[in-house]
């Protein structure tokens, strides 16, 4: 049996006494003030690294020995036919698949060097650091303001100063402010589809996360709320690397910027989103593309 | 009409008849299986009312007939237990009988006169009669006593039916105070070995009070002759005219009216004489004189009457000071119209009647309540209450016997015997008692719910307290943090412990489980308590522990580092709480001096609270354990229930397991959570087995978790074999099921209106 996980290098090596440089160690010093646009490093190119990963349920293989790399504050867009994996690659980047009994892994994924399988990361602190929109929108049984402020309040931040700041950024980056700012203690579930899952954008991007993901964040909702989505894609973007997984073909290709095409647990091809699009260099890529299967 | 063929429907579109019938059938046969559950329960609500409402009906009286009796100067008035030969008599102690039947004339005896022995000898000047004992004391003015016992018997002649014999049994007149001297006033007390006769005798001019104990030779052919064994004078135990005078039965003393209003208690202790009480039952009202004064059934209340018609009942208790029974004002009734002029107790139960005139009511003393009251059309001289409380006899003024059915059977129900304070005789305050039967039949009952009641929330409190944070952290637990392989074992675990018979817990919990706990109460605390510190203080090291360690244990097989730890401490406890015992828990004997080391013994002294060994700890340990899987299942559906997205979310942004549990999963799941309290409180409420088995049944009123208590269903478990069918007790026990019945009903219907609520707020988007 080959081991479950290789183990990132830094993890074993580091010296404890270099300035710290993960994120890992980040969070374990004082906050320093909010990431602002300018001091932001240029893009990563490898944000995201995901490196010969495969994943089992059980003894079924859903992953075979995936290798990518996602750039900073990009749009990457993963495809694909039903059940080719594209849905469980993107929760094992949070690890939310290791609720579910009997998975293993193998190779690894990294996020800025770090394993996430790092025996010294809290998987806790792994997805304060990873936002997620799910397919279907689950605002909690709570009013507006407390589902946007609930990663607040889970990490003991409580200041109410804080909490109105956070919501009115959260919301105004979700393009959801003007629509609900006079009733933030009504009910989440008050509001429509799109706005719920705008709500569930809002929330996820809070803590101030470095990296969205997003499970087919539109599959549920009408045409002009699925626009309304797709722009503020763009918009998000600037800020955080976002990964979607998209069943829209057209959506991939408008919101992405570079597109991955896994069929049957395979990645079969990823490139620049143009390039997938008009020039795919895999007869399957562009059978899939050009809607002939999937 | 055109005649237009119709078009064949194709076999396929065609509904069989069967399918629409079977369809309709269903429909309404679960309609009729709904409706009937519905009708089924609401039956058993009206059944149970119809069971309940006699209880709360005042007397029906009504008259029967009148007959004439010859006139002559009345002053006491007997009967038979079926009030067929009625004696009358008069103030020279002569018995007149009347047969009161409707038999033909060679049965009918008409009227008779009986003569007692003494009055042919001297002449009758006092005259006391006990209705109960049906016995007739005679003094006459030569200072000489004599007892007469009025015995009826019922014979069945061969005619059939049935015929009351009457003899007299009486004593040959017997010498009491000076010789010579008419004595005025007479009473009488029996009590077996005991009996004293007091006597009040006019001598020169002035009252002199005389006692005399009496002996009853025994001799083969059976009770002998009675004699005076010895006589005393208690003279100087009164100060003024002697108006009333009366002896217990027990024969233990003498109570002595005066005409100013003063009542003398004089206590006998078999030798010797000592006045023990001096009080005045009006002193606070302008005329403070002593109409009337009568013994109710029993002997220990007595009934006043002033002048103004005020009506007080004193009865005798303990004084705690004083540590002796004296007499003390327990009950007020409404003033009657002037002083009573007649009385009559009744043989079976605190009631009585009187009145003055025309003015008729009878009263109920324990309950303080009015029974019946009226008006009647005559003048009354006389009256009495059938001995078996059926029936109303009353004297007129004219001579004229009335008859007058009464209908009574629940004279002391009433909304104060059963959720009121009383103060029972012999008892020195108001208090909430349950005791429906003693020993002798002029007991009087006590019948408030309150006791039941504080047992069944008290017996329901502590199963809560010891099943609800177990089930509802296992519920969490298994449903958030235990892997689904294991749960896929626990829960079925669980849901076996529901199906375990209540009986066969009760009996595990008296005969097993209450004599080890009550061997080591402080065993079981430290126990307890140490396990629940160690979950503490496990989570806290834990949760320090380097993560290459904690990795060793997968999420959701953590309790392999705990359980060790908790059968670990859960052990030391139960070794540590003899050491304990020792240390605190320690008495010294009065009598050897010995120190013992024992919480059973020092619990008392401590709190001044009883210990018992079937107690409410126990109770609720074992109720809890029978509630525990109820809960359990319930809650841990309810949050399994709670839709994956939640979790996700919760988890996605950054909570732990527990801040997920805690925040999300428990709100969204809180309706269910709470039918599951709710079910669990039902059942802890309904129980019957195992507090029957466990608790003793002693209905107490305090929350002390080390002594039983009675709950409302086992109460009815216990007492419905001894109560008489349609009898107050059985009634009474139907109360109690409504009151069971309503408490359950609020409080589930309060729990109804609680979860829509929470379901209202908590509700998932669809």
């Amino acid at each position: 049996m080959p081991p479950t996980h290789s183990r990132s290098v830094q993890g074993e090596t580091r010296d404890m006494t270099t300035p710290p440089t993960s994120a890992i160690e980040a969070q374990r010093r004082p906050k320093v003030e909010p990431r602002s646009e300018k001091s932001k490093p240029t893009g990563n190119p490898e944000h995201i690294r995901i490196a010969d990963y495969s994943f089992y349920y059980g003894m079924s293989q859903a992953l075979h020995t995936i290798d990518l790399a996602i750039p900073e504050r990009q749009a990457t867009a993963l495809i694909g036919p039903s059940g080719c994996g594209k849905s469980t690659l993107l929760r094992n980047i949070n690890r939310m698949n290791d609720l579910i009994d009997g998975i293993r892994h193998e190779g690894d994924i990294t996020i800025a060097g770090e394993s996430i399988y790092d025996p010294f990361l809290e998987v806790i602190s792994l997805r304060k650091r990873i936002g997620m929109v799910f397919q279907k929108s689950n605002p909690f049984p709570k009013t507006i303001y407390e589902n946007i402020v609930y990663s607040l309040r889970v990490a003991g931040r409580n200041k109410k100063s804080e909490l109105d700041e956070t919501v009115e950024t959260s919301l105004k980056a979700a393009a959801l402010w003007e629509e609900v700012k006079d009733r933030l203690n009504q009910s989440a579930f008050s509001l429509s589809g799109g706005q719920m899952q705008r709500l569930c954008i809002a929330r996820a991007i809070a803590n101030r996360p470095e990296i969205l993901l997003m499970d087919e964040p539109c599959s549920a909702l009408d045409p002009i709320a699925t626009g309304k989505i797709e722009d503020l894609i763009h918009e998000l973007k600037r800020e955080y690397t976002i990964i979607i997984v998209t069943h829209n073909m057209q959506q991939a290709a408008r919101v992405s910027d570079r597109t991955a095409f896994l069929y049957m647990g395979k990645l079969i091809e990823y490139d620049e989103t143009e390039k997938i699009f008009m020039d795919p260099a895999d007869p399957q890529t562009e059978a899939y593309v050009s809607g002939r299967f999937g | 009409m055109t005649n237009r063929t119709p078009k064949p429907i194709p076999e396929r579109f065609i509904v069989k008849p069967a399918t629409l019938w079977f369809d309709r059938f269903m429909n309404h046969f679960i309609k009729v299986g709904g409706l009937s559950i519905i009708v089924a329960v609401s039956l058993i609500f009206v059944f149970i009312l119809i069971q309940i409402i006699p209880l709360f009906r005042g007397a029906r009286v009504a008259p029967d007939r009148t007959m004439p009796i010859p006139a002559d100067d009345y002053i006491a008035l007997g009967s038979d237990e079926w009030s067929e030969l009625p004696f009358f008599l008069t103030a020279d102690g002569a018995l007149r009988f009347v047969d009161t039947t409707d038999l033909p004339e060679p049965y009918h005896r008409g009227i008779f006169t009986r003569q007692a022995g003494i009055a042919q000898v001297a002449d009758v000047t006092a005259v006391e009669f006990n209705p109960y004992a049906s016995h007739l004391v005679l003094g006459s003015n030569d200072g000489r006593f004599s007892i007469v016992d009025v015995v009826y018997r019922a014979t069945h002649p061969p005619r059939g039916g049935r015929e009351v014999q009457v003899t007299l049994e009486e004593t040959p007149p017997l010498r009491i105070g000076r010789e010579g001297h008419p004595l005025r006033i007479v009473a009488y007390g029996d009590r077996g070995a005991r009996k004293l006769l007091a006597a009040a005798q006019w001598v020169d001019e002035r009252y002199e009070l005389h006692a005399a104990s009496l002996t009853q030779r025994q001799t083969l052919m059976g009770a002998g002759e009675l004699s005076v064994e010895q006589t005393f004078d208690l003279t100087e135990h009164i100060d003024r005219r002697p108006a009333f005078l009366l002896v217990p039965p027990d024969a233990d003393g003498v109570v002595i009216g005066q005409d100013d209003g003063v009542v003398r208690y004089v206590h006998f202790d078999g030798r010797r004489f000592t006045l023990r009480q001096i009080f005045e039952p009006f002193a606070d009202l302008d005329d403070p004189r002593i109409a009337s004064m009568h013994f109710l059934l029993g002997d220990v209340s007595l009934v006043f009457t002033a002048h103004n018609g005020a009506q007080r009942v004193f009865s005798l208790f303990r004084d705690p000071d004083k540590d002796m029974r004296i007499w003390g004002h327990t009950k007020t009734f409404p003033d009657l119209p002037g002083p009573a002029t007649f009385f009559s107790a009744a043989m079976r139960n605190k009631g009585f009647l009187t009145g003055r005139e025309r003015f008729a009511t009878l009263r109920y003393s324990t309950t303080e309540n009015i029974r019946w009251e009226q008006e009647l059309p005559f003048d009354v001289h006389l009256a009495e209450i059938g001995p078996r409380y059926n029936r109303l006899l009353f004297l007129d003024t004219e001579h004229q016997l009335h008859f007058y059915d009464l209908h009574d059977p629940h004279p002391q129900a009433g909304w104060r015997t059963y959720f009121g304070k009383i103060q029972y005789e012999g008892r020195a305050e108001a208090e909430y008692s349950w005791q429906s039967t003693g020993g002798r039949d002029d007991f009087e009952r006590k019948l408030s719910l309150v006791p039941l009641i504080i047992g069944t929330l008290k017996g329901t409190l502590y199963a809560m307290i010891f099943a609800l944070p177990i089930a509802l952290l296992a519920a969490i637990y298994t449903s958030q943090f235990l892997k689904p392989e294991i749960k896929r074992y626990v829960k079925p675990t669980m849901e076996i412990m529901a199906s375990l018979p209540s009986v066969v817990l009760g009996f595990l919990a008296a005969l097993w489980l209450a004599p080890i706990m009550s061997n080591a109460v402080p065993s079981v605390i430290l126990a307890t308590t140490f396990v629940i510190a160690s979950a503490f203080g496990v989570g806290f090291v834990w949760g320090r522990l380097p993560r290459r360690i904690r990795m060793r244990l997968k999420p959701g097989y953590e309790f392999i580092a705990f359980v060790p730890v908790m059968a670990l401490v859960a052990y030391l406890g139960w070794r540590l709480g003899p050491v304990v015992e020792n240390a605190f828990f320690v008495v010294t004997d009065p009598d050897t001096g010995l120190r013992i080391a024992d919480f059973r013994m020092w619990y008392p002294r401590a709190t001044g609270l009883s210990f018992e060994q079937r107690n409410a700890f126990v109770v609720g340990f074992v109720m809890g354990f029978a509630v525990i899987p109820i809960i359990y299942t319930i809650t841990e559906d309810a949050l399994s229930n709670v839709p994956d997205a939640f979790r996700s979310g919760s988890l996605a942004l950054g909570a732990s397991r527990w801040q997920t549990a805690v925040r999300i999963v428990l709100p969204t799941a809180s309706a269910g959570i709470f039918s599951a309290v709710m079910i669990g409180l039902g059942r802890a409420v309904g129980e019957t087995m195992i507090v029957v088995m466990a608790t003793g049944n002693t209905p107490v009123t305090h929350l002390n978790p080390f002594t039983g208590m009675r709950t409302l269903s086992a109460n009815i478990a216990v007492e419905l074999p001894e109560a008489p069918y349609l009898g107050t007790l059985y009634r009474t026990l139907f109360l109690g099921a409504m009151v069971l019945f309503l408490m359950t009903f609020v409080v589930n219907t309060l729990a109804e209106i609680m979860r829509q609520h929470l379901r209202e707020r908590y509700k998932a988007v669809e």
